[in-house]
């Protein structure tokens, strides 16, 4: 039974309407793969060397140890984030003369097929086999392996159990949350640290291996809590997001934009009420906290502005980047109906503009924060705003009328290649790019501070040009709208 | 005369779907479009709202051609399918934004759609879902509302009686033959249900294979060679 399950989604995987695409892309998606399996290999199996070579002088056991938990605490985080519940799986057998016990187990091994659960595999295997066997004897290397694997095992049913109390109870992403944060602030600040936790964890592995089975039982625990929570709570209806009365809403702030206001209240609306519109937003969320890797006091003193910079475009314009790829994929479904509808061209365009325009001045204001720790960083903050807003929207829209691919809303957007197609990701290397092109020349030339102003300069221009850039891209929207049309009418 | 339409023709895949070598139509007819699946109905009425570019010929609407302009927008109203509906509204809000389209107020929207209680049978306003929560036919009585609400002077829908509940069917019918006798308005519809468009209709255009092969004003005989077509 087991077995005609994971068949059939298999088949479903190989059959889903999102996975088409070009050829190219599909091509290029392969190697990114296999590009990013053969680095974990390569990492994993030279770990030793890479430890050696980065941190000199420091004992390749003990950092290798500390990284362990590390690794599984960050894996945890990008677990709620990024991971699925294949529970919708399971839907078309409810109805069916199959024992529930049955589907449930379905449900938990249909989970392990996930990225997140090779990785580490590849990662912490290769050193375990050799370099531990090599300072503490095949026992104490199989146990670390199987603390690995029952970590793992561990991450997978915590995460998932997190998740379906999240959906059910508010309250849990609320606490959850806020444990969350307390414990990566108190990390950041050096009040304790996970990595020194993590090294005494694993030399007692190290030397009394058995220590190994508690993490094994723990593994085994979690697995028990979110079987019997999934066996208890199998119902369609509580599975998906509950029934709550929907009211209307409006934006009164956005009438004063007249026409282009109303279609952004639009595109709010479908951002916020859509699943994977949704998912794809918040992310940008995340990305915020770019800047507490990026923005390295050395370089902000040096005034290299490399890294800050890439951080400083990639905060402030993020949704611009992310959400503005599968324009206008987002609006598939109604398409026919907006372009039949008394919507002039020309206004839909300006409404994309003032929700690009939008979405970075509020991402500004929030990361703007970061000038507490610089005056410095503010201002490249503001270079790197300007340019998304003059330039990154104008690339991100002509490619938008280049895009005919629709997106089903309804589906949650991690690893959701749908809609994705070359041109979505050639996108990415113009806007992320040529900021450097502007950057660096000026920047070894006179000063980086004129880098900046010349990033500056760009955008400002790009903003004063707008109403030729949109004329432009009116055009080119006109030329292409019947197979934006058709491709969307697919379903792709 | 409100459409022209003159040497149209559009190819998919060496199949000619729509071929038209001249159709005209009057403003304040009530057009019915039939034939079976594949005579090219939908996609004749893609090409009249501009969503599909002809391979050959044009659509004329008041003189002007339909992918030249976007002025047919203004007096003409459509429902073709869901993909008309933006569905993760509320009907409220669709009905809100398809009228500010045309600069009706909130206010006015609100008039609009207390005349057509009795049509939505307390099923539509007020719910408390999108639109994507609605059953087929309760997605069907939202776009048919929106497209009259925009008071047009042509009226393009694409099976309206299909996936509707008998009261309303009779209804909508009543209602379709209550405006085309008061309004100048010219409709085009296309239906399966042989009864209900001779019944609605003045003119019964027929397609096969993408061609018009009758061209029948109604009368009391008009159900009679449909049905014989069909059953053929």
């Amino acid at each position: 039974m087991l077995l005609t399950f994971l068949s059939h989604q298999w088949t479903g995987f190989w059959r889903s309407r999102g996975k088409g695409g070009t050829i190219a892309a599909q091509l290029v998606m392969g190697f990114l793969v296999l590009y990013i399996i053969g680095v974990a290999i390569l990492v994993g199996y030279s770990m030793n060397s890479l430890i050696e070579h980065f941190l000199p002088g420091k004992d390749v056991i003990v950092v290798f140890n500390g990284v362990i938990l590390y690794y599984f605490a960050i894996d945890f985080l990008m677990r709620i984030q990024l991971q699925e519940l294949p529970t919708l799986a399971v839907v078309p057998y409810l109805h069916l003369n199959i024992p529930k016990r049955k589907l449930v187990y379905f449900l938990n091994i249909r989970a392990l097929f996930s990225a997140f659960n090779i990785l580490p595999l590849l990662l912490f295997f290769p050193f375990s086999i050799i370099q531990i066997a090599l300072s503490f004897g095949s026992f104490a290397s199989s146990m670390y392996m199987v603390t690995i694997f029952a970590l793992m095992v561990f991450n997978n049913y915590a995460a998932l159990y997190f998740k379906r109390l999240s959906i059910v109870n508010i309250w849990v992403v609320i606490v959850g949350g806020a444990f969350l944060a307390t414990v990566g602030l108190l990390e950041y600040f050096k009040v304790y640290s996970i990595t020194s936790l993590s090294n005494i964890v694993f030399q007692r592995i190290a030397l009394q291996p058995a220590m190994g089975f508690l993490f094994v039982a723990l593994a085994i625990v979690m697995f028990i809590v979110n079987a019997r929570y999934l066996r208890n709570n199998l119902y369609i209806e509580e599975l998906k997001s509950g029934e709550t009365k929907k009211s209307s809403t409006d934006y009164p702030f956005l009438d004063r934009f007249g026409d282009a206001g109303t279609l952004v209240a639009l595109e709010i609306k479908l951002i916020l009420r859509n699943k994977r519109s949704r998912s794809t937003a918040f992310k940008g969320l995340i990305f915020l906290f770019y800047g507490f890797l990026m923005y390295k006091q050395s370089s902000i003193d040096k005034n290299e502005f490399g890294l800050i910079l890439f951080a400083a475009l990639f905060m402030t314009g993020n949704l611009i980047l992310v959400y503005g790829q599968f324009m206008f994929g987002w609006q598939s479904a109604e398409f026919d109906g907006l372009l039949a509808n008394k919507v002039d061209i020309k206004t839909f365009f300006k409404a994309k503009f003032l929700l690009l325009t939008l979405s970075a001045t509020a991402l500004t204001l929030i990361v703007s924060l970061y000038g507490l720790i610089s005056w410095k960083l503010a201002v490249v903050e503001l270079a790197a705003y300007l340019y998304n807003v003059g330039v990154g929207t104008v690339v991100v829209l002509y490619f938008a009328t280049r895009n005919a691919k629709a997106i089903d809303l309804s589906k949650g957007s991690n690893f959701n290649w749908q809609g994705v197609s070359a041109t979505t990701m050639l996108l990415v290397l113009p806007t992320l790019l040529v900021p450097y092109l502007i950057y660096f020349p000026l920047s070894f030339l006179f000063h980086p501070y004129w880098g900046i102003a010349g990033l500056a300069i760009v955008g400002l221009a790009g903003i004063l040009s707008r109403n030729f850039w949109l004329g432009f891209l009116v055009n080119e929207f006109n030329k292409r709208k019947y197979t934006i049309a058709a491709g969307f009418r697919e379903k792709s | 005369m409100i459409l022209e339409i003159t040497d149209l023709k559009k190819i998919y895949a060496d199949r000619t779907v729509v071929d038209i070598e001249r159709l005209t139509i009057n403003a304040g007819e009530t057009i019915g479009v039939v034939g079976n699946n594949g005579a090219g109905k939908t996609t004749l009425f893609r090409m009249l709202l501009d969503l599909i570019r002809p391979d050959y010929g044009e659509i004329r609407s008041k003189g002007q051609s339909v992918a030249g302009s976007d002025a047919w927008k203004a007096y003409t109203a459509s429902f073709l399918d869901e993909g008309f509906l933006i569905d993760y509204l509320t009907p409220e809000e669709y009905f809100v934004f398809i009228g500010s389209l045309h600069q009706l107020s909130v206010k006015d929207v609100e008039e609009y759609l207390h005349q057509y209680e009795e049509f939505f049978n307390g099923e539509i306003i007020n719910r408390g879902k999108y639109i994507r929560d609605f059953s087929k036919g309760n997605q069907n009585k939202v776009g048919i509302a929106a497209a009259l609400m925009q008071k047009p002077e042509l009226l393009v829908l694409d099976e309206p009686f299909a996936n509707l509940d008998p009261t309303t069917q009779i209804r909508l019918k009543a209602h379709l033959k209550l405006i085309a006798a008061s309004q100048n308005i010219t409709t085009l519809i296309s239906s399966h249900d042989l009864n209900h468009v001779t019944d609605v209709c003045t003119r019964i255009i027929l397609f096969e294979k993408g061609k018009v092969i009758k061209d029948l004003q109604t009368n009391e005989n008009t159900l009679n060679e449909l049905e014989a077509y069909f059953s053929g």
